[in-house]
């Protein structure tokens, strides 16, 4: 410690005592360091005092400036000192808050689940009604209504899974309207798509029909990384007088948005409408005319191009079309009447594309590394 | 449908590049699906959809690729001679030709050709190379060139071999079979088509040739066939004998019914361009000749549907650029279809052409009005929202299994009935509809707790099936603590309470009251949980679902690792929902204070709580509200075979306070009560 010394003069003085201010870590040594500091007699502020009484004239002004200065430094800074060492003072029964918590646990959300919701939620909005159904359907329902009858190449399309044993239907309330036959029909198979909700929710209902049927669907398609022999479907129907394709465009061109989010805007000339989200590419499907798969822009890349999109700036992501007059007839609909459009999307293709998962299966081996990444 | 971009030219003068040409008609309906460059070619591999057989040629894809860029198309027919033209006077004669079943075979063009069988010239070879079919001689490649130019499957029959000499086409006979080309004999069925002589099938309509009939080095003569085949009875034929050929797959789609005889023309012409040999006339059997759809297409309408503007001289030029004949009608236009479109029936169907070929990007995006407010949502997919709620803030992760399982899983949860078995499974691990979803549930345990999980919560809201139909359920399953690991202690594993405590949660989120029972003999949750460990879950007389703790032999049989300890339970959600009572009204707050007594009593340790229970409510005074185990103590002082039951008593009245006699006395009520219906003492 140095020796109480005031020729050295104030500045060199204060930095003394900041020096020493720095090594007080306790009450104890704070009070040591005031008295050295501050007593009335015997420390470094009197012995200031001692020197400007002793002094001439001419140079108690500047001697008593400085001396005042530092006696305020030192006041101040061992005030603020105090403070601050009362403050981590832990008061009786303190806990170290530092510790963890006592989290209680929560479950994660599997994505399919987040995705179906969202998709829900995101039609609801839109003034859709949002239906599930049965899962074992009848020939009638999967297939011939929506325009393919026995035989119909398009069967092919969609690799069926039969049941060993027809079922009868547990509950029957025929159809009110339609071509469908009025008894109970044996359920055979697995539905290859939601579709058939569609069919039975029209042959109950009048038009305009608003609605998005969810849930899973089956296939005999061997598991790799992009085919499950269950997945999950959402398709929406819209049935009214004066429905046309460009009123798909725009139900589907909001739905990419919300879906995707900002990144489907992708780059300056997308954000200000120049680019659209969505392009229609003709295709075919027996219950639409006209069909169109539907891409949207590179979720990635904004359409500049990407691995992601194999360089095309597009990604394919469902099946649509203006609802084929066929299908009205069997469900007792005049198409001459009313117009309508549908489409059908895999929730799990909108998730691999959402979160980048390159392997489907992951969906359906309920790995909890894999779940606790989609949030609580 | 793999083209060569030099051949396509011979139909269009199409300059751009292959990958310009693929891009663009990708967006018109074909899309390009591999390209090749070749030296100073191109090999193009273009997705045709089931509805377009015509683009399954060269010819077809020119005509769109022509159509695209505005170019004239260079129709086949233009430059070959008309069918029946007359015959080279050093012509072979003509073969008797007669179609027995007309419905099944519309039109039969032959023609009879003396042949020098040879090797083709190397510009064909090189292409049929290319599109991925073998060169076998000129005979049989001009065959394979016709079909891949123009679409039309051809076939080459040895004239020598052919009992008559004659073409007769029928049904097979009952036990009648050919030998195919492929060297596989072939047992026919009767309502198949075959082609036969005089006396036996030599080929099976639209399907495959047969081998005795083969064209082969030693031939001199031939007749060539070109013929329209019944899409349904290629399509079935060559279902049931498994074999898929390129003619059985044009002419399942839907061939053109005017193409027979334009394509015999080319394999002519092919021949005498080649010095292959000399064909004598086209023999063309066609009992009803095709009559082309007329549609009218009301001009309104394209707007319409579309919900964009074409202009009425673009609806022209694209309909008849497809080969489609138009003429102005009031209102709108009378469209006659060429031959080769079988996808035209309505309207509709050329509003999609207009439509694609116009551009589905110049659509707007519109939105549909709404005329009604939106009829109510599916009530269960709030109510499982719910039930997920529950679950998640229980500490489940949420699981969703494929809904097929193996038998052998499922079989300890079918309650003794059969189950929803496939036809046609994918595989053994896929052969029946999941009775519960416990089993998928255990499956994932199993999977995680392999995967250096130790404790594991899991839960799947789905559907089970039963021959009685689909229900909807939430199945639970919990392996490892019963709380997340701590520093400040407290680590237990989970226990049977645990899970049932989550179990009476998920029936409070539905108001419903449920208890617990021993599972009856025969049930799923006596199959599959530990004996003691098992519970039913009941409402009223209704079924709620199970609980327990898991049969190791279950756990086993999903690899999960073993002495794990694994709580599982399943609720129907569907009962659950229909045992919900009628939203109540609420009750006003009580006025007066409650009084609480705690008492002890010694009972039976078999003696379950549900039957204290049940024995207080049976005949308590009316001021009692409440009652509550809270302790349940065996042990020290306590004598074998005992055990000490505390229970917290709450009395309380609406009128008034109670006062502490009336409080004792009605405690002293339920202590009497015990003692005498249940033998117990008050400690
Ligand atoms: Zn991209």
């Amino acid at each position: 410690m140095t020796t109480i010394d005031p020729s050295i003069g104030t500045d060199r003085a204060r930095a003394i005592f900041d020096e020493e201010l720095a090594g007080v870590a306790s009450a104890a040594a704070l009070q040591e360091l005031r008295n050295r500091w501050m007593a009335r007699s015997g420390s470094w502020v009197a012995a200031f005092m001692d020197l400007i009484a002793r002094a001439t004239p001419d140079q108690k002004k500047a001697l008593g400036r400085g001396a005042n200065e530092l006696k305020k430094h030192v006041e101040v800074a061992l005030a603020d000192r105090e403070a601050a060492l009362s403050a981590t003072r832990r008061p009786a029964g303190a806990v170290d808050v530092t510790l963890p918590g006592r989290a209680p646990r929560l479950g994660c959300r599997h994505p399919l689940s987040l995705v179906r919701e969202e998709v829900g939620a995101i039609f609801s909005r839109l003034g859709y009604q949002v239906l599930e159904g049965p899962e074992i359907e009848d020939d009638y329902h999967n297939f011939e209504a929506l325009n393919m009858p026995a035989e119909h190449p398009a069967r092919d399309m969609q690799d069926t899974l039969y049941l060993a044993n027809p079922l009868t239907p547990a509950s029957y309330a025929p159809p009110t309207r339609g071509l469908a036959p009025r008894a109970p029909q044996p359920l055979t198979l697995l539905r290859t798509h939601t579709s058939a909700m569609q069919i039975r929710q029209m042959e109950r209902h009048d038009p305009p029909v608003r609605l998005v049927a969810i849930g899973p669907v089956y296939r005999r398609d061997n598991l790799d990384l992009t085919h499950t022999p269950m997945f999950h479907q959402v398709e929406g129907l819209v049935v009214g007088r004066g429905i046309t394709l460009a009123d798909l465009k725009g139900t589907l061109t909001s739905m990419a948005a919300a879906l995707f989010g900002p990144a489907t805007r992708g780059d300056e000339s997308a954000r200000s409408g120049q680019a659209p989200l969505v392009r229609f590419r003709p295709s075919f499907f027996p219950y639409t005319e006209p069909s169109a798969e539907v891409d949207i822009r590179c979720i990635r890349c904004g359409g500049e191009g990407c691995p992601m999109c194999k360089r095309t700036g597009w990604l394919e992501i469902l099946g649509s079309g203006m609802v084929h007059p066929a299908v009205f007839e069997y469900v007792g609909y005049d198409p001459d009447e009313v117009t309508g459009f549908a489409f059908g999307m895999g929730i799990e293709r909108v998730a691999l594309l959402k979160w980048g998962v390159e392997d489907i299966r992951l969906f359906y081996e309920n790995d909890l590394r894999f779940l606790e990444q989609f949030g609580r | 449908m793999k083209v060569l971009l030099s051949w396509v030219r011979e139909f269009v003068d199409i300059d751009e590049p292959a990958e310009a040409i693929g891009r663009k008609l990708s967006l018109r309906g074909l899309p390009l699906e591999a390209l090749e460059p070749m030296s100073d070619d191109a090999l193009m591999d273009f997705e045709v959809t089931a509805n377009r057989p015509d683009c399954m040629s060269v010819a077809g894809i020119a005509r769109e690729i022509a159509v695209v860029y505005g170019l004239p198309f260079r129709a086949p027919h233009s430059a070959w001679p008309e069918a029946g033209a007359s015959p080279s006077p050093a012509a072979a004669p003509p073969i008797r030709i007669s179609i027995e079943a007309p419905d099944l075979c519309a039109r039969y063009v032959g023609a009879v050709a003396d042949v020098t069988i040879g090797p083709s010239p190397a510009w064909m070879a090189d292409r049929l190379n290319a599109c991925g079919v073998r060169p076998i001689s000129n005979v049989v490649d001009i065959t394979n060139y016709v079909l891949l130019e123009l679409g039309q499957p051809m076939h080459a029959f040895d004239h020598a071999r052919l009992a008559g000499p004659a073409i007769v086409v029928r049904r097979a006979r009952a036990g009648e079979t050919l030998r195919t080309l492929d060297g596989k004999p072939r047992a026919l069925a009767a309502d198949m088509l075959v082609i036969a002589d005089a006396e036996r099938a030599s080929a099976i309509g639209g399907v495959m040739g047969g081998a005795e009939s083969e064209v082969s080095a030693s031939t001199r003569r031939i007749v060539f066939e070109s013929a329209w085949f019944k899409p349904q009875s290629v399509r079935a034929t060559s279902r049931a004998l498994g074999l898929r050929t390129e003619a059985s797959m044009r002419f399942e789609r839907g061939a053109d019914l005017t193409a027979p005889a334009v394509a015999m023309a080319r394999a002519c012409e092919l021949l005498s361009q080649l010095g292959a040999g000399t064909a004598g006339p086209l023999l063309d059997v066609y009992p009803a000749r095709h009559q082309p759809a007329v549609l009218f297409l009301a001009q309104p309408r394209v707007e319409g549907l579309l919900g964009m503007h074409v202009p009425d001289a673009e609806i022209v030029r694209i309909l008849e650029a497809l080969g489609f004949g138009v003429e102005p009608v009031p209102g709108g236009w009378s469209v006659v279809a060429p031959g080769w479109r079988v996808d035209m029936h309505r309207d509709v169907d050329l509003i999609e052409e207009i439509g694609r070929h116009h551009g589905f990007e110049h659509l707007p995006a519109t939105f549909p009005g709404v005329q009604q407010a939106p009829a109510p949502s599916d009530p269960r997919i709030a109510r499982d929202a719910r039930a997920r709620r529950v679950a998640l803030a229980a500490g489940f992760s949420e699981a969703i299994s494929f809904a097929f399982i193996e038998a052998r899983h499922a079989e300890p949860f079918q309650g003794g009935e059969a189950p929803v078995a496939l036809a046609n499974p994918l595989s053994e691990k896929f052969a029946v509809m999941r009775p519960s979803l416990v089993p998928g549930l255990v499956g994932a345990v199993s999977h995680n707790r392999r995967h250096g999980r130790r404790d594991v919560q899991l839960f799947e809201i789905g559907t089970r099936f039963s021959a009685r139909g689909e229900t909807r359920a939430i199945g639970l399953a919990w392996t490892g603590l019963a709380t997340p690991d701590h520093w400040s202690g407290g680590r237990r594993d989970v226990d049977f309470f645990d899970m049932k405590g989550v179990v009476e949660q998920l029936a409070s989120l539905f108001d419903v009251e449920i208890s617990a029972r021993a599972p009856a003999e025969g049930s799923v949750a006596e199959a599959v949980l530990v004996p003691g460990r098992a519970a039913v879950l009941v409402s009223g007389d209704r079924s709620i679902g199970w609980l327990g703790q898991l049969q190791a032999a279950i756990g086993d049989a999903h690899d999960l690792p073993a002495n794990d300890v694994v709580y599982v339970a399943e609720c129907d959600l569907d009962a659950l929902s229909a045992a919900v009572a009628p939203a109540r009204m609420t009750t006003p707050l009580p006025r007066f204070p409650a009084a609480v007594r705690d008492i002890a009593m010694l009972v039976d340790e078999s003696l379950s709580a549900a039957t204290v229970r049940g024995t207080i409510r049976s005949k308590a005074p009316s001021t009692l509200v409440g009652v509550t185990e809270f302790d349940r103590y065996q042990g020290k002082g306590i004598p074998d075979g005992k055990v000490s039951l505390a229970l917290r008593l709450t009395f309380q009245s609406l009128e008034r306070t109670l006062t502490d006699s009336e409080v004792e006395a009605a405690t002293t009520a339920v202590v009497d009560l015990l003692t005498s219906e249940l033998g117990a003492v008050r400690r």
